[in-house]
């Protein structure tokens, strides 16, 4: 492993972050407040250190598999390092613990906040908040490989190792046609909604951050009460519009815009996607009708948009779930393991090893009856292998083993167990709200500082999908050497 | 990039980081002196007027009293001393106005006060207010307290105003030590990296050069140490070949 490669790339990552935390400076100055001196000062920091190791290291011909891993999950972690120090700076409510807590919360989509008064904090730091969802979305490497000049075969390493291996799956083309994909997705579908927020009555600056926080499944609002504060159907409408359009592979988004391909109809993911969130709905609309809202109208409005936000991995709130029954907040939770499909911006499980899970299971019944039979499983007419549906279903086995010991470590600190429990499925699958007081009106303030860094690690291990996490922290990964210059 | 500019750049680097750390401290230093200057000379000044002037109040209404117990020269002077301690420290807070609705205030007192002087203007003593303890509870009181209410909430608002002032305080002190503390740690990491970039491209190379010679020297094993980046190092690397190679194929030459 050559660190001084890392480091190299891991200072392109930094000066993307450097250079955004300059453009919400502008914002800072734009709209006034005490959040400049505090954007300028860490985007002067974080550039230093980004352009610092482009001095010393050469481009190399080649890096290995493990440097390219090394340099995604160190991009990560040291954007979420560099994405508290304005927070820091700035002051109020952001200790230490709290600002890496709204750090990652933000570079991981996952939208929950430790602030108890968001409106309190100057425009600046609450742009700087959105665009850590905005970066984050698309995935920060990814958006460095998309935005920088070619960096030859080092970027298709990078790319294997940034995008998720269910989601590369069902991009039809090339690396650097892929990340074209998706940022033409990514940068067009936040211009329409920031436009469509715009017309319907909301300020230029809410639309954006709105917008960012939309289009990567974040969860971050510049007000106290999320949504809600609008009290407005509208806007309501056009969030879940596109809450529900985050949440689709961005390729199959794309064949259909521009090639006019009928692919996102046809595919079974999305079908059960789509699905699932209907029926998540009419369940909940029944079930919150007469005991919580008195009319079918409010019903239907609070349960689809609550459902898509929590279904999307975004985080929004446009009503107080923690209240709503038992039978809601359970589908709520199981909404926040699932999560949408692979190869957009969102969290969770991925409905795409749901419906692997589920086909492994059938196969495994119809084995039981007919033991000797040889049964093929098929994906839209593709098959998949038998690796495929072991790594499908030890990942969410994996993934519920996390959620588990993270929720125990955060009872052990004195958490209500509901609260740790569901802020442990809301943090692993950067949903953000879970139950209780971390529900969709609440906050993670009162989650003590140490359970704050373990709800933290959820959201990093949720957004790289564990395994990557994990080899990262293998004293062998490091210890390599490297067979590549 | 030549060496020179390479160790320079890491030495410029660190220092600017330093001197953005320190020339924003100082930025909020001088803040929280503005804020504290603001906090002693705007919100102090009022509430000690404001005290001042119930104070003069609280008095003027005990020479209210001896007048109507009939003692017209002990009531009068405290009266007149007492009413000139008031104008003295309304005229005080009059010219010290900085908060918003300040200004409202000042005025509501100075209507309530002279609604309350002008109770006893005209003699007490000799008329048939002289004891009338009805008279000075329905008028007189009456007019006091609502006096000394405006003075309070003038007082209160510029509590408030020193309150929010100090609290910010807290934030400012904390933003004043945060870029010194942020400064530390990135030094602190800056060195180490700094140091590793030193050692791994510049001291390897050097022994590895060096290795290289001594090899060569002794047993003749032809030099070759690559170096990755294209400064001094690897112009050095590529010269010492040249020599070695001139070298052996002189000591060839002179063998045959």
């Amino acid at each position: 492993m050559r660190v001084s490669i890392v480091l190299r790339y891991v200072g392109l990552v930094l000066l993307i972050n450097a250079l955004f935390m300059l453009i919400a400076g502008l914002i800072s100055l734009m709209y006034g407040g005490d959040g400049f001196g505090a954007l300028l000062y860490s985007a002067v920091v974080t550039a230093l250190f980004g352009v610092f190791p482009l001095i010393f290291v050469p481009t190399p011909n080649r890096i290995s598999n493990n440097e390219g891993l090394a340099i995604v999950v160190s991009g990560w972690i040291l954007s979420c390092v560099v994405g508290m120090i304005p927070y820091i700076l700035w002051g109020g409510e952001f200790t230490i613990a709290n600002a890496w807590f709204e750090s990652v919360s933000g570079y991981t989509t996952t939208g929950s906040t430790i602030l108890i008064d968001i409106e309190a904090i100057p425009h600046g730091i609450l742009f700087w908040r959105a665009i850590t969802h905005w970066l984050g979305g698309m995935g920060i490497i990814m958006f460095v490989l998309a935005v920088l000049p070619s960096l030859g075969t080092a970027g298709m390493i990078l790319y294997r190792n940034e995008m998720s291996p269910v989601a590369m799956e069902n991009f039809k083309v090339n690396a650097r046609t892929t990340m074209r994909i998706v940022l033409g997705v990514y940068v067009g579908l936040t211009i329409l909604e920031t436009a469509a927020l715009v017309i319907a009555g909301m300020n230029l600056f809410d639309a954006v951050t709105h917008s960012f926080a939309t289009i990567a499944t974040g969860g971050f609002s510049p007000k106290n009460a999320s949504v809600a504060y609008y009290d407005s159907v509208t806007i309501e409408t056009i969030i879940l519009f596109f809450m529900v359009i985050s949440g689709l592979h961005f390729g199959l988004i794309f064949s259909f815009i521009f090639e006019r391909s009928m692919n996102i109809f046809k595919s079974t993911i999305v079908r059960y996607y789509v699905l699932a969130m209907v029926i998540g709905t009419a369940i909940v609309t029944i079930n919150v009708h007469g005991t919580n809202y008195d009319s079918w109208g409010d019903s239907l409005r609070f349960a689809a948009f609550q459902i898509a936000s929590v279904g999307t991995s975004t985080g929004f709130a446009n009503a107080d779930s923690a209240v709503w029954p038992a039978l809601s907040q359970i589908l709520l939770m199981f909404f926040a393991l699932q999560c949408a499909t692979a190869g957009s911006t969102s969290g969770g499980i991925k409905a795409d090893r749901i419906v692997m899970f589920g086909k492994a299971v059938i196969k495994q019944i119809k084995l039981l009856r007919h033991p000797r039979a040889i049964i093929t499983v098929k994906l839209d007419n593709k098959k998949l292998h038998d690796d495929d549906l072991s790594l499908g279903v030890l990942y969410i086995c994996l993934y519920i083993v996390v959620v588990a010991i993270s929720g125990l470590l955060v009872v052990m600190l004195g958490v209500d167990a509901v609260e740790a429990f569901s802020g442990a499925i809301a943090t692993m699958g950067n949903v953000g709200p879970g139950l209780g007081g971390v529900g969709s009106v609440g906050n993670f303030s009162q989650i003590p500082a140490l359970g704050k860094w373990i709800f933290s690690g959820d959201m990093l291990l949720g957004r790289l999908e564990i395994y990557g996490m994990l080899i990262f922290f293998l004293p062998s990964l490091w210890k390599e050497k490297s067979t590549v210059r | 990039m030549k060496l020179r500019l390479k160790i320079l750049s890491g030495f410029l680097i660190l220092a600017l980081m330093l001197t953005v750390a320190a020339v924003w401290s100082i930025f909020e230093l001088k803040s929280i002196g503005v804020s504290v200057n603001r906090l002693l000379e705007e919100n102090y000044k009022s509430i000690a007027a404001s005290k001042t002037m119930i104070e003069a109040l609280e008095r003027e209404d005990s020479g209210v009293l001896l007048l109507m117990l009939g003692r017209w020269e002990e009531g009068r002077q405290i009266i007149d001393s007492s009413d000139s301690l008031f104008q003295e420290s309304f005229s005080a807070a009059a010219s010290n106005i900085t908060i918003e609705g300040e200004k409202a205030q000042i005025e509501m007192i100075d209507k309530r006060y002279k609604e309350f002087h002008s109770r006893f203007e005209k003699p007490i003593v000799g008329t048939n207010k002289e004891g009338d303890i009805n008279w000075y509870f329905d008028e007189v009181h009456t007019d006091f307290l609502e006096v000394k209410a405006a003075i309070n909430k003038l007082m209160s608002m510029n509590d408030e105003t020193m309150y929010s002032t100090s609290s910010g305080l807290r934030g400012k002190a904390n933003r004043a030590i945060m870029p010194a503390v942020v400064a530390i740690i990135s030094a602190l990491l800056f060195t180490f990296m700094f140091n590793f970039f030193v050692n791994y491209y510049f001291v390897n190379p050097i022994v590895r050069i060096t290795n290289g010679v001594k090899d060569f020297i002794k047993k003749r094993t032809p030099f070759h140490v690559e170096v990755d980046t294209k400064d001094e190092l690897s112009e050095l690397s590529v010269s010492i070949q040249t020599l070695c190679s001139l070298s052996k194929r002189s000591e060839n030459t002179d063998e045959s």
